[in-house]
């Protein structure tokens, strides 16, 4: 019964093996998807290449359908698991500054990895980037520690907060986006008349 | 190309939407069956009947008796502060509520252990901790507390002193505690045993 | 359909299938471990080891940092690090694979230099560093994991970075169209 490792089925000291061997398998399929280079990742926002949208959005759908199949089987305890925990106005405003960050930067930290591994200047000056912005926010945390903490609604899941349950926001994510992949492949094409490469 | 997206889109919506219509009975979570079966052959899962008397005039108050039996026999004889908890309603929410309490020790008592035997197996298996089973159940209840037999010439010290114990505790469970006495008439349940098993903690 | 890919499109994997399989390490990573996957929390080690080794009393200080040092063990001890070097060698892998190991090389849109795009480069690391923290994540462990598990968090998070993505591409979008 999952999760393993928490359950005691896998010992403890393969946790570090197992991180590596799964972030391998994340790296190479960032990078096969073409995750490692910011002219794709950027795409999504021009519409020339969906193909963020396209492997995001899958991937969680895939996985939200995937491990609510888990639950039923009996093959995972779903109450067990991590969820992130919900800081309202930090988690906007945070988010709201990594759009921006991604839209300049052209990067994810995952992905700016990748990039890093095959080559991509821009991508360590990416990362470069990230270790300094940490480093700015742990330097004047004093200054918004309030905010950082502001809004805590722990751990909660959209069915906590909404009464509905998961299989429905499963499903209406799926709607969406199965909507969404047929759209944008519309709009690719419109794009795309008026660029020659955008597939980098 | 299209073609095939069109059946994965179908598809990916299939077992989407299917999530939703997956019945999932509550299923009360268990314990692995090894896991089960190691515990259930630790002798510790067993407390005597002195250790129960003694925790029931120390007044512990991690101590919970739980009687399996039916509401009939619950009513004509038990343990002081018994709750009665008939085997067949031992699932039920309300009685699962007095389970797995951090720090409680939950003692089962039938007549025999048998019944107890069982309801600690069921509860166990639901994985809670702190559960007992108190050894020989009211029978031996009866044959070591309340009539407690005095151990032979030859025998060791510790007897003796267990034989004491139970005097003592004879004393107060029939004596001197009124709330046990109002309505419920003590029906002993005298058994002759042969003396060189006597008194040496077990029946 | 027309499949002329021309000589300088790259191989890929078709994205459905790259989702699918990602969808699928997801799954799997919660099966394993009951955490999600992540990468922003091993720069923030990586800063916090830093930090300490220059200067470990301010550090040890700090009201953010100072929760994640030990003494027992390193910050870079840490399960994203881990995770986050597996991401770097499966690029590697993946990159070798597809040919993509080549020379030290910029992407940039065809209209701005090399320099302005790493400019750019690190000033918006520096802002998503920065509002990773805020976020208690990036897109790898905040909005995929945290969506994936149903987390309120992680679909704010989601929804906050691509929407604010599409308000401010336009600004942006002489750097790469």
């Amino acid at each position: 019964m999952g999760p393993l490792i928490p359950n005691g089925i896998i010992p403890a000291g393969w946790d570090f093996v197992i991180a590596i061997l799964l972030g391998i398998v994340f790296g190479f399929l960032l990078e096969a998807s073409g995750f490692s280079s910011s002219r794709n990742l950027a795409g999504v926002f021009y519409g020339y290449n969906f193909v963020v949208l396209r492997v995001f959005f899958t991937a969680v759908i895939v996985a939200m359908t995937g491990l609510l199949y888990f639950d039923y089987l009996g093959w995972i305890d779903l109450s067990k698991i991590f969820i992130l925990p919900t800081f309202l106005g930090p988690m906007i405003f945070g988010g709201i500054i990594m759009g921006i960050g991604f839209v300049m930067g052209g990067f994810c930290p995952g992905t700016s990895f990748t990039a890093i591994a095959i080559g991509k200047l821009d991508g360590l000056f990416f990362t470069i980037g990230l270790f300094i912005g940490i480093y700015i926010f742990s330097l004047a945390f004093p200054l918004f520690e309030k905010f950082y903490t502001s809004g805590n609604l722990g751990n909660v899941t959209l069915t906590d907060v909404t009464g509905i349950p998961a299989s429905w926001f499963a499903a209406a994510f799926t709607v969406i986006a199965l909507a969404a992949f047929w759209g944008t492949m519309f709009i690719e094409k419109k794009v795309r008349k008026n660029i020659k490469e955008y597939k980098f | 190309m299209n073609r095939n997206y069109i059946f994965l889109t179908i598809l990916m919506l299939f077992l989407a939407v299917g999530t939703i219509f997956l019945n999932k009975t509550e299923k009360l979570k268990q314990i692995e069956p090894d896991k089960l079966l190691w515990e259930i052959i630790q002798p510790t899962r067993y407390v005597s009947t002195d250790q129960v008397a003694k925790m029931i005039i120390q007044q512990d108050p991690s101590l919970e008796i739980i009687d399996v039996r039916n509401e009939k026999e619950f009513n004509n004889f038990s343990l002081p502060k018994a709750i009665n908890i008939p085997v067949d309603s031992l699932l039920s929410e309300t009685s699962l509520e007095n389970f797995g309490i951090p720090g409680t020790k939950v003692v089962f008592i039938s007549n025999d252990d048998i019944k107890a035997d069982q309801a600690w197996i069921i509860a166990k298996r639901l994985g809670f901790d702190g559960m007992y089973v108190m050894r020989g159940g009211l029978n031996c209840w009866m044959r070591t507390i309340i009539q407690p037999v005095e151990p032979p010439e030859y025998a060791p010290l510790t007897e003796f002193a267990t034989y004491e114990f139970r005097k003592g505790a004879k004393l107060y469970f029939t004596g001197a505690k009124p709330e046990n006495t109002e309505t419920k008439k003590v029906k002993v349940i005298v058994k002759r045993r042969k003396k060189t098993k006597a008194a040496s903690g077990g029946c | 359909m027309n499949k002329q890919i021309s000589s300088n499109q790259e191989r890929y994997l078709n994205p459905y299938l790259g989702g699918v399989l990602l969808g699928l390490l997801v799954i799997l990573t919660v099966y394993i471990t009951g955490r999600g996957l992540g990468a922003s929390g091993a720069i923030k080690s990586a800063v916090v080891t830093t930090s300490n080794i220059i200067a470990p009393y301010e550090t040890q200080q700090n009201g953010y940092m100072g929760r994640f040092v030990s003494d027992d063990h390193s910050p870079m001890y840490n399960w994203l690090v881990f995770e986050s070097l597996g991401v770097l060698l499966g690029g590697l892998l993946s990159g070798l694979l597809f040919g993509r190991v080549k020379k030290f090389r910029i992407d940039k849109g065809p209209k701005i230099t090399n320099k302005k795009r790493l400019i750019f480069a690190v000033i918006g690391g520096i802002l998503f560093g920065f509002g990773s923290q805020f976020g208690r994540g990036c897109t790898s462990g905040a909005a995929l994991s945290g969506s994936a598990t149903f987390a309120l968090g992680g679909v704010i998070a989601m929804f906050a970075i691509f929407g604010s993505g599409y308000l401010f591409a336009y600004f942006f979008r002489k750097l790469w169209i």
